[in-house]
């Protein structure tokens, strides 16, 4: 008996599972191939599946307000990535290095602050933001992002920096070179693929925030979730331009989840699973 | 550089590294949430001047708390929804699993794509979910159409509204429990179950001896997981029903968030928040003391 004997990929199975896939993204594909659809064809009956694909939901959004959100999540998103990272990194290698009592509960209240529903901090930062002014700011949303970014970049970084030997920084350490040197000189760089990652997923939960940007923001700084839903409610039923709204906020995202889906698992589960 | 020099100056690095990430996540994490519990014990309302510092009864929202239907019953929809969807996720989500459990390249490939619900922006997944209920364009009721079925509008029925939250989230969610499962089940050695099939047991008994217990600390865990996140669901509600029809499902996060930023009773709003995290809390410790139990079984 051979060691797959259980588990093999029979034609049976592998017709399961695509079928299982298709069905699975049936909902995904619909909304896909409404935004290419004018309002007419979208209302037909029965609808049709053959169509002259059309682009003119997509050109009208990018003469709309639509755009300046598209940018504003860019913005917020990008800015509070490269500050989780700057401060986020370091503190993820000392954890690692540190041998010290305290460790496993200051990482238990670093994911802590990742599991609290976000309205227990919308209602101080609302009030916080009120007071000085930050409501509907770029910055105050990279302030918020940053908030929950950084235990995310605390988090993913640390397995990273475990697989780096300790005898290969102290062999650098004894020939007289500063720790703050090894830090940048050495240990970064073999880290890259792992800082590469966890920027991606910062990237994609910061853009993909819709509470707090739908209480922080008003017109200025609205971002693009938040304004998709806004053609539901002014703009009455332009089921053409909601599906290509929805459509252009999850294309950064559908890219950069296949840029990173050996690290997905990890990123995505927050150390729910070892490895 | 002497030995103990090195350590010395090893110490100040972590020092050094470590102190800002503290100093911010105590003034974004810590911070709010003891202004949180504060704004907890007043009565404050935007438009009340003073309302904010009104410590005169502190406890009052506390204890309007247990009096306040809509409260108690966002208690109950929120259990309604999680305990559904939860037990959805963890089941389809081992079926996924168990399914896609295959050696092959092509299996490989097609793995990332089952991930692509759970990755997509949660308002996205809302958006969609509206097409497919919206009756006058949804493929769903040109089905029943078709089929002569007559569909009731699902997300604004009093019997269907939680179903159709529940298919939405579970739909989102599945793809999560299905990594964590296949995770897992990649770990099993092949040879118990050749060992199992050996000794002439067939596939449901392998299934049932060999891999359930195997994976059963996963699924427990991947389901507090989803436990925990379902607290959170606000886009799904948010967009699809708006917590209606009536309250039907209004879970507490909705509700909190009406309170605050609807009817503007921001220090009531606070202390059901206050409540939901004591709760979240409490299941994170289920969920830590469990993962310590099973490291001491493994």
């Amino acid at each position: 008996m051979n060691g797959t004997s259980l588990r093999k990929a029979t034609p049976g199975r592998l017709i399961a599972i695509t079928v299982t896939l298709l069905v699975l993204l049936s909902p995904f594909l619909w909304l896909l191939q409404m935004s290419f659809k004018t309002n007419d064809q979208i209302l037909q009956f029965p609808p049709p599946l053959i169509f002259t694909p059309t682009l003119q939901n997509y050109v009208s959004l990018w003469h709309s307000a639509f755009s300046a959100s598209f940018v504003n999540s860019l913005l917020s998103a990008s800015l509070s990535t490269a500050l989780a990272l700057l401060f986020g990194v370091p503190a993820a290698y000392a954890l690692s290095r540190w041998a010290g009592r305290g460790k496993h509960a200051l990482s238990f209240a670093i994911l802590v602050t990742r599991m609290a529903p976000p309205i227990a901090f919308t209602i101080p930062f609302f009030l916080f933001y009120r007071w000085i002014g930050l409501l509907d700011t770029i910055t105050g949303l990279v302030l918020v992002y940053t908030s929950f970014n950084l235990p995310l970049v605390i988090w993913m970084m640390q397995p990273f920096f475990d697989t780096i030997p300790v005898s290969l920084e102290e062999a650098a350490l004894v020939d007289g070179a500063r720790t703050r040197t090894v830090f940048t000189k050495i240990v970064l760089p073999m880290v890259t693929p792992g800082i590469a990652a966890t920027a991606i997923l910062c990237f994609l939960y910061a853009w993909n925030d819709f509470f707090f940007a739908l209480i922080l923001t008003r017109t200025n700084a609205r971002t693009a979730p938040v304004a998709v839903v806004n053609f539901m409610n002014y703009e009455g039923w332009e089921w053409g331009k909601i599906a290509a709204g929805g459509s252009l906020v999850m294309a950064p995202v559908l890219i950069f989840s296949l840029a990173v889906r050996r690290y997905l698992v990890s990123g995505l589960t927050a150390g729910a699973v070892k490895g | 550089m002497t030995e103990s020099g090195i350590d010395l100056e090893r110490r100040r690095f972590i020092a050094f590294a470590l102190t800002p990430s503290l100093i911010v996540l105590f003034a974004v994490a810590v911070l709010p949430a003891i202004y949180l519990v504060v704004t907890s014990l007043t009565p404050f309302q935007l438009t009340t001047p003073g309302s904010a510092t009104d410590f005169s009864d502190p406890l009052r929202n506390y204890a309007l708390l247990p009096g306040d239907p809509r409260f108690v019953n966002s208690l109950a929809v929120q259990a309604k929804l999680s305990v559904a969807s939860v037990l959805f996720q963890v089941l389809l989500g081992m079926l996924l699993a168990l399914l896609l459990n295959v050696p092959s390249r092509f299996v490989e490939f097609a793995r990332t794509f089952f991930l692509i619900p759970m990755v997509l922006p949660p308002i996205v997944v809302a958006v969609i979910w509206k097409l497919i209920y919206a009756p006058d364009i949804s493929p769903l009721y040109y089905a029943a159409q078709a089929l002569h079925v007559a569909l009731p509008a699902l997300t604004s029925s009093v019997d269907f509204a939680l179903t159709s939250i529940i298919i939405a989230d579970t739909w989102e969610w599945t793809p999560f429990t299905f990594l964590m499962v296949l995770a897992a089940l990649q770990t099993i050695p092949d040879e118990y179950s050749e060992a199992a099939l050996v000794d002439g047991a067939g596939k449901l008994q392998i299934f049932w001896y060999v891999t359930l217990p195997f994976i059963t600390p996963i699924l427990v865990i991947s389901g507090m997981f989803r436990l925990i996140d379902s607290v959170k669901a606000f886009p799904l509600i948010f967009l699809l029903t708006g917590g209606g029809p009536g309250t039907v499902t209004e879970v507490t996060n909705y509700y909190a968030y009406l309170l605050a930023f609807d009817t503007n009773e921001i220090g009531y709003s606070s202390a059901v928040t206050v409540v939901m995290l004591l709760l979240v809390c409490g299941i994170s410790l289920g969920l830590v003391w469990m993962g310590r139990r099973k490291e001491a079984l493994a």
